[in-house]
């Protein structure tokens, strides 16, 4: 369609701002990791400096910030990898098997998705409390599998069923039964599928907070939970928090520019559409 | 029929062993503590007395909870702060969308972009306002400074945080809204749309009557995520005020959170969580018939 000289300004002008609107906050942060102790709590604001490392030195030299690191990779990793291994196959009866009701059964696996996580976080506390599991990453990971077995469910269905019927036709033909199929034919083409799928639980597991905050101590807590930590009563250490703060956010822009179209895809579709 | 129809239910597919895994996992962790919160919610679990039992309270919990000052300044507190950020975002969001769905040099990588606040761990969004807002040294008290209007305090004002609160989840979220929209905007096949422009339609006539409605489902599906999201919202409170001044931002989840694990009045913080299950629902339901009506 054709367009006037004024729209196309306007909408390079409306583009422009709205990426400084939403990109400067990011920015400062960033900044604020990189600046001399002197010179975080400035007014006016430093604009010029010479940077430093001294903030990231204090989080990951004096502090222990990197095993809270490690404690997110290792819960993210394990319940993603959980998580991919009970919803495929979930997700290929969904999409293929004609199970009776399956409206239902993926609205239910929409359910944990939309319940506030307080309420399920209480229960969860007082389980944990009495069987010993609290501040025990395995449990957190365990924990997780409220969210990240729904997403994988509801993104696979929709590769699934994206690929040709024929293909398990072919297959079931040739004798293979269904856990055949799925595991020769269907299990080699989704793989973007789970890759996609992994990426967003593992961006959701990252960015997971009230959990963590609740069932974990000093040994399980996970990364968004210790920056909380650098806020004491005492005094709330703004280089350390920005340092650390910079370090979550890499993969999580990084994995946010795989998962966009696969989760708008997964919401718009999950919701019953 | 034949038995090489891959959609055929075959008596030998055992569909529920495919499904079991996956919903018994969601069953244990989901499901058990959901119900295992409704009974506590009916009895009295405190630190300080359960180890001399824990007694069926009947409706005890919901009376206190409702009879609460506190209780029902969360729920107004949590009520205005859903209404009035889903009210912007989705107003930004469907502005955001439409430019988005431009074309514009760089489109790929300005949309990423945009799009990458949504993905910020929420506790750090928090953290990030708190530095931008902040009365001493922060950015936006000296941008404005520049225009001449004095210091805010911005998150200090019991009369104000609230906005800030709004103003800060505006910025996390509205990209999460033209996200969804962008979506369904390019589901949208373009003949309708040219042809409503070849029969003499404006631009904005064009966008009212053809594509708005066709992009009305998508719209409400962005609006039911938003309403469960803004109206749980803990994180970014939880970092950015802490709840307060006063209490002024404090909303259903982080009061539940402080009579749960602050006073450790566990019966007591599930029947609050489950008033805001109940208090979603309504909301919800008001929704769905706003919005939810099927266009002719």
């Amino acid at each position: 369609m054709r367009r006037s000289r004024r729209t196309t300004v306007a909408i390079y002008a409306l583009v422009a701002v709205s990426v400084v609107l939403f990109m400067f906050p990011l920015v400062w942060l960033f900044l604020t990791s990189i600046k001399p102790a002197t010179d975080t709590f400035a007014y006016p604001p430093v604009i010029v400096f010479t940077p430093t490392a001294e903030s990231y030195t204090q989080v990951f030299a004096q502090s222990d910030f990197p095993k809270y690191l490690m404690n997110s990779v290792i819960v993210g990793i394990l319940s993603t990898v959980t998580a991919l291994t009970l919803g495929l196959p979930a997700a290929y009866a969904l999409a293929r098997l004609h199970v009776r009701g399956t409206g239902i059964w993926r609205a239910v696996a929409l359910i944990p998705q939309m319940l506030p996580t307080i309420v399920v976080v209480i229960p969860v506390y007082m389980i944990f409390r009495s069987v010993g599991l609290l501040d025990n990453v395995i449990a957190l990971a365990f924990t997780y599998l409220a969210f990240t077995v729904p997403i994988s469910i509801w993104i696979l269905t929709n590769f699934i069923q994206d690929l040709p019927p024929e293909l398990d036709e072919a297959a079931l033909v040739d004798g293979a039964s269904r856990l055949q199929t799925l595991t020769k034919v269907i299990l080699p083409l989704v793989r973007p599928g789970l890759a996609a799928t992994a990426v967003i639980c593992l961006l959701y597991t990252w960015n997971e907070f009230l959990y963590a905050l609740i069932l974990t101590g000093k040994d399980a807590k996970t990364a968004p939970v210790a920056i909380v930590g650098f806020m004491t009563n005492k005094e709330i250490y703004w280089g350390k928090i920005a340092a650390a703060g910079t370090v979550v956010l890499v993969p999580v822009l990084a994995f946010g520019i795989v998962a966009h179209r696969h989760l708008a895809r997964g919401l718009v579709s999950g919701s019953g559409k | 029929m034949t038995t090489t129809n891959a959609h055929a239910r075959r008596p030998k597919d055992r569909a529920w062993a495919f499904l079991l895994p996956a919903y018994a996992a969601i069953g244990l962790i989901v499901g058990v503590p959901t119900v295992y919160s409704l009974y506590l919610s009916f009895h009295q679990w405190k630190l300080t007395t359960f180890q001399k039992g824990v007694p069926f309270v009947g409706l005890d919990n919901y009376a206190q909870a409702t009879g609460d000052p506190a209780f029902w300044h969360s729920m107004q507190v949590t009520v205005l702060f859903t209404l009035v950020a889903l009210a912007i975002e989705v107003l930004l969001g469907l502005g955001l969308a439409v430019l988005l769905d431009q074309e514009f040099r760089g489109r790929r990588s300005i949309r990423i972009l945009i799009l990458l606040p949504m993905f910020v761990t929420n506790v750090v969004v928090g953290l990030i306002w708190r530095i931008l807002l902040s009365y001493d040294f922060g950015v936006v008290n000296w941008l404005f400074s520049l225009v001449g209007i004095s210091k805010v305090a911005w998150l200090g004002d019991p009369g104000l945080a609230l906005w800030s609160l709004v103003v800060v989840d505006i910025w996390n979220t509205t990209a999460f809204v033209a996200l969804i929209l962008l979506a369904g905007l390019q589901a949208i096949p373009d003949e309708p749309r040219q042809a409503a422009r070849v029969d003499g339609a404006s631009a904005w006539q064009t966008f009212r009557l053809v594509t708005f409605p066709l992009l009305r489902p998508v719209l409400f599906v962005a609006v039911v995520w938003r309403t469960i999201d803004l109206f749980r919202i803990f994180d970014v409170v939880f970092s950015l005020t802490g709840g307060g001044p006063y209490n002024a931002t404090e909303t259903i989840s982080l009061f539940a959170y402080r009579q749960g694990f602050a006073s450790f009045n566990l019966g007591f913080a599930s029947a609050v969580s489950y008033l805001l299950i109940l208090a979603l629902v309504i909301i919800l339901a008001v929704e769905a018939r706003v919005l939810g009506r099927r266009t002719t």
